[in-house]
């Protein structure tokens, strides 16, 4: 039962177990990192690397400072982030009413479905240069990719979620007299939370992904894959690692503030947790 | 009011493909304003199929279902149905998944708060209003299942083994409230189950049903008075005999097949 989880808070002494638990827990699952950076040191540190191949990490995070006062990277960062979300969220809500239509109507699905799943086998990326002649060679083109790197896996895992719906569910909204417009409002959208909760994350990565790749390409354009294309150029491999971890950072920060916080709040609120 | 039932089932019958027998042959029977009828009988007697036409969620092979004297096409209409697992919206507080039918019919907010608030009562649930429904006990999720039918005021009540799911306890204790609650509000039911004393104890009229194929193979009225007691000896003696009856139809079931076995050796 759900019920004695998280009632003995409060007391210091309580709190300062907590906090020993805590940091064992994060030692435990942090020890292969460490363990990596460790190797990392110790294998630039004695010489066993061309630094041009490998650089230290007290250089790459030397470099990441410069990268920051001097170059601006954070200009470079928010402008990456932004076409990510806008991105994200054109291909999310264009995936999703899709998704929602594809699984009501006979008709669209089996035009409509396999065409998507289909696309879905092609990488985002091979799209890229069909997006730079109708957009340009600009920061359109990359959007454009990333939206519609989105909306794939969007639309697919909105079908799937749709017909994942419990049946007794839908008869019993239906015997109580939901249907068109407000079934879907009010049913059959809410029933597919859960599982669109999923499709965001996975969208995302899929975001990502078909993001560097295109910024990597579309250089004209602020953005952290500019930056990226522009360390191999000059042959400056502390610029490119100091980039990567950047996206590391992005890519941990979001999962843990945005996405895990949203799944546990949707799991808890629709009772995916705790009592079954 | 007419005379006119509130139910009327005329040669209702449904085969399901790939089905040996007819899941249901062609049955007729009728509900009257405000009576309590139960279905009974072991799985596969048809009597959910039974209860799915009634609901316009099936459509007979052929024959036909009437409500308040209308031939029944779909869902709605004066019917609720409460299922067997509750089917709460996990999403929806308990408030707002018995409103949830009053909004899909348009009623003004002021109704809505006041009807609702009134199921509520009825089942007992007032205090857990706010919460969700994985908040809630198997009983207290099938209370709030009974007011979500409740408060759209149906003049039929379908229940598809609404306590089948429930500890024993806790069915007794629904069985009570149900009593008290169709004294309350005197809606016709039309009530699954494939608990006998459990019928007989809430109901006017017992259609017992068997397999293979599925039919009514007996009918008991029940006149004692309400409110009635579960071990109340005549209950018990209604009880045992519908399980002789059901009994006697599966030795014939089974001597059939033996026959049919043998014939098809020969």
């Amino acid at each position: 039962m759900s019920t004695t989880a998280g009632k003995d808070r409060g007391t210091a002494a309580t709190v300062s177990r907590g906090i020993g638990t805590a940091m064992l827990a994060l030692l435990r699952k942090s020890w292969f990192v460490i363990a990596l950076l460790l190797l990392w040191w110790i294998v630039t540190a004695a010489g066993w690397v061309d630094p041009y191949k490998l650089p230290s990490p007290g250089d790459v995070l030397g470099t990441l400072g410069t990268l920051f006062t001097e170059r601006a990277l954070l200009t470079d960062l928010g402008a990456t982030l932004l076409r990510l979300v806008e991105g994200w969220a054109i291909g999310v809500v264009a995936g999703v009413v899709l998704g929602l239509a594809t699984g009501r109507s006979r008709f669209l699905e089996e035009g409509i479905r396999p065409v998507i799943a289909g696309l879905q086998a092609v990488p985002t990326i091979a799209f890229l240069p069909l997006a730079i002649l109708w957009f340009g060679f600009n920061g359109t083109a990359v959007l454009a990719i990333v939206a519609f790197g989105t909306f794939k896996p969007m639309a697919l895992a909105t079908y799937g979620a749709m017909h994942q719906i419990s049946p007794t569910l839908l008869m019993a909204g239906e015997a109580l007299g939901a249907k068109g417009f407000f079934m879907q409002r009010t049913l059959i959208f809410p029933a597919i939370v859960p599982s669109l909760v999923t499709g965001l994350k996975m969208g995302w990565s899929f975001a990502w992904r078909a993001l560097m790749a295109a910024e990597i390409v579309v250089t004209g354009a602020a953005g952290l894959g500019g930056v990226l294309e522009l360390g191999r150029e000059i042959g400056a491999i502390d610029v490119v690692m100091a980039v990567i971890l950047v996206i590391l950072v992005v890519g941990i920060v979001t999962e843990q503030l945005f996405f895990t916080r949203l799944e546990r709040w949707v799991n808890r609120r629709w009772g995916l947790v705790g009592a079954r | 009011m007419s005379d006119q039932p509130a139910l009327r089932v005329v040669d209702a019958c449904k085969t399901y493909e790939r089905s040996e027998h007819a899941a249901l042959l062609p049955t007729s029977f009728e509900v009257a304003r405000g009576e309590f009828v139960s279905l009974v009988g072991p799985s596969g007697c048809g009597k959910s199929t039974l209860l799915g036409m009634i609901a316009g969620l099936l459509a007979p092979d052929s024959g036909t279902v009437e409500a308040l004297g209308k031939p029944v096409t779909g869902p709605g209409e004066g019917r609720a149905i409460v299922f067997q697992d509750a089917a709460l919206f996990p999403w929806l507080s308990v408030f707002h998944n018995v409103e949830y039918g009053l909004r899909a019919h348009k009623v003004p907010k002021a109704e809505r708060r006041e009807r609702v608030e009134n199921a509520l009562g009825l089942v007992r649930l007032d205090h857990v209003a706010d919460k969700h429904p994985y908040e809630l006990s198997g009983g207290m999720r099938q209370r709030a299942s009974i007011a979500r039918a409740l408060v759209m005021q149906p003049e039929i009540l379908l229940m598809d083994e609404p306590f089948s799911a429930l500890d024993a306890q806790t069915r007794t204790i629904l069985q009570d409230e149900l009593q008290r609650i169709w004294i309350e509000t005197q809606p016709a039911v039309v009530f699954v189950t494939h608990n006998l004393i459990e019928a007989a104890f809430l109901s006017d009229t017992v259609h017992l049903l068997s397999s293979g194929p599925g039919r009514i193979v007996k009918t008991y009225d029940i006149d004692i008075t309400r409110p009635r007691d579960e071990a109340d000896p005549a209950l018990l003696e209604l009880r045992h005999d519908m399980l002789d009856r059901l009994r006697a139809e599966v030795d014939d079931d089974v001597e059939r097949r033996a026959q049919a076995a043998e014939v098809s050796a020969l």
